[in-house]
């Protein structure tokens, strides 16, 4: 890599192997991101100080510029947790996927993402989404098979399965954020707080506007009368608590604590 | 330098511009060809002239020139840029990557850049990823990554190779199933995480939240089935083993890690330990007609026998 007089990060053994982990995992919860940083730095450089998270991978991100892709943070849509995920930064959409899946799983994919898209609640049912086998491209598949090839999406964490149904994973989000937004742009949905893509949330019975889970616990925050931002009107759901990963924290060790507390409570 | 003519100059250090993301026909060209017209002169194409006494159509048509070639190398670079991500999934099914894959799917019409192309992904590869690009197979332009980070020890491997901590649970509760004749209701397992005082939707620091962690990703992912009990109310449910357990996750390693928590050999288990022993015999023989035919199909591939 030439001089470029734009300052540029600078690659270890350490930054090396996170990137291989990330890359083995697709998706990592920030907890873990952190747990296996501190393990990078333990196998390559024992002595060093461990970089904070957000530098460590700034700086790899700086060197991955130009590669086009990037570690990207996102949020999961259900309760917030914070997650990360190597995504690639040109609109070649479902790129990573297509080495790894045949055209007639890939159109599956599409028309299930087709389906989440344009529901509601932001969750395509399986038999709906089986229900269109006929019309994919490429070679014929039976509705058995295509029960199968979903299952391989929630392995490889593109997809969500609840109950019968089917989302989007954060990862497949965070991925396909801009193709999502790019290809369907009548159809998506976009939180009314960070103006990101919405797949699940919350609207407002009255305007319409839509809002992430997060947002919304982070918006109405200790607001005891929660009101639309757009209609101010009363806001009619429940409103969720704010992801704190220090507030539930238990390990084995602090249950004598545990006790304690409680006593206090009363 | 220039080893094509209207592909752009290719050994050009990166200008500064390139970097900014890859918006195509943007109006940076004017701005951003002050710092490249020099050097661009100077590598003989036009005339010389350095003193910029040009006319009005001179400059246009030089800047047309500077904007195309910027253009053909911002090209040039998204498709190394393509061709290392191309390498990096193409790594993941372990199978060796051939040249006109690569130009299939990747490279295009840009053949003939090959060797330069696939120099700067391999660089790439080496100083960002740590994987070195080898040619497998000189004659039918096979590749292959090789890791040359170095090579891990077994507790490393297991802290940071498939989910550490997260395995060591679900190693906990296949052993607990397995040791009650392959299944356990779903109140035992809890039973057992409670007294490693591990709570069903209390967040932990080694496994998330463990509730959803079993409940949803190791069912989900098929390491663990969850059946309900028939006949039983108020309905119960259970666990067993999940078909990708079966599948990745022998009997005789889970029986060893029961084992060695309770600090004797597996035969004290003589039921487990000769189901373990045929498992074992059933893995062999399924491993061996695997690497039969994935032999059989290198070699036919390469079109000559493999060591």
């Amino acid at each position: 890599m030439q001089g470029s007089t734009r300052r540029m990060g600078v690659m270890t053994d350490v930054h090396r192997r996170f990137l291989q982990l990330l890359m083995t995992h697709g998706v990592l919860e920030e907890w873990d991101v952190k747990r296996l940083q501190r393990h990078c730095y333990k196998v390559h450089d024992r002595n060093a100080t461990v970089d904070k998270l957000e530098d460590f991978i700034n700086n790899i991100n700086s060197v991955l510029e130009s590669l086009y892709i990037e570690i990207k943070r996102g949020v999961t849509e259900d309760d917030g947790r914070p997650i990360y995920a190597l995504v690639n930064l040109a609109t070649t959409s479902i790129s990573k996927m297509a080495t790894d899946f045949a055209e007639n799983e890939l159109d599956l994919f599409r028309k299930a993402l087709e389906l989440i898209i344009d529901s509601e609640t932001g969750f395509a049912s399986s038999t709906n989404i089986l229900n269109l086998v006929d019309q994919l491209k490429g070679k014929k598949m039976r509705k058995k098979e295509a029960e199968q090839v979903l299952q391989k999406y929630v392995q490889n964490k593109w997809l969500i399965e609840k109950e019968g149904e089917f989302t989007l994973h954060g990862r497949a989000i965070l991925e396909m954020e801009q193709y999502i937004r790019e290809t369907y742009p009548d159809a998506v949905k976009i939180c009314n707080i960070c103006h990101s893509l919405l797949i699940q949330g919350q609207s407002c019975e009255t305007c319409g506007i839509r809002m992430h889970l997060p947002c919304v616990a982070k918006y109405f925050q200790s607001n005891a009368e929660p009101r639309c931002p757009h209609c101010n009107d009363y806001w009619p759901h429940e409103i969720p608590k704010v992801f704190d990963p220090e507030k539930e924290r238990e390990s084995g060790v602090l249950k004598s604590n545990k006790k304690a507390l409680r006593s206090r409570q009363h | 330098m220039l080893q094509t003519p209207e592909s752009g100059g290719l050994p050009v250090p990166q200008a500064e511009g390139e970097k900014d993301g890859g918006h195509d026909g943007e109006t940076r060209a004017p701005t951003a060809s002050q710092e490249r017209p020099k050097e661009e002169l100077g590598a003989g194409r036009e005339e010389g002239a350095v003193e910029p006494a040009l006319t009005r159509k001179g400059a246009r048509a030089l800047a047309a020139k500077a904007l195309a070639r910027r253009r053909a190398f911002r090209r040039l670079n998204r498709t190394v840029a393509e061709l290392v991500q191309f390498l990096l999934v193409k790594d993941k099914k372990k199978s060796p990557i051939t040249r006109s894959e690569m130009v299939k799917y990747v490279i295009g019409d840009l053949k003939i850049l090959f060797p330069d192309i696939i120099a700067r992904a391999a660089e790439h590869l080496r100083y960002v990823f740590g994987f070195e690009l080898k040619q497998f197979d000189r004659k039918h332009h096979t590749y292959i990554l090789i890791n040359k980070l170095k090579p891990l020890e077994e507790e490393e491997e297991e802290d940071l190779g498939g989910d550490g901590p997260r395995l060591g649970l679900l190693m906990m509760i296949l052993g607990l199933i397995y040791m009650r004749g392959n299944s356990a209701r779903e109140a035992q397992v809890w039973e057992m995480l409670r007294r490693l005082g591990v709570q069903p939707s209390k967040y932990h620091f080694l496994f998330g939240y463990p509730k959803r962690l079993i409940m949803e990703d190791f069912v989900q992912q098929r390491y663990l089935s969850y059946r309900r009990v028939p006949h039983t109310n108020p309905p119960e449910y259970e666990f067993s083993w999940g078909p990708r357990s079966n599948l990745e996750i022998s009997k005789m390693k889970v029986l060893g890690f029961v084992a060695k928590l309770h600090k004797k050999e597996p035969q004290h288990w003589p039921v487990q330990y000769r189901e373990a022993l045929a498992d074992e015999a059933d893995r062999a023989r399924a491993k061996a007609r695997a690497e039969a035919s994935m032999r059989a199909r290198a070699s036919a591939r390469a079109g000559i026998h493999l060591w």
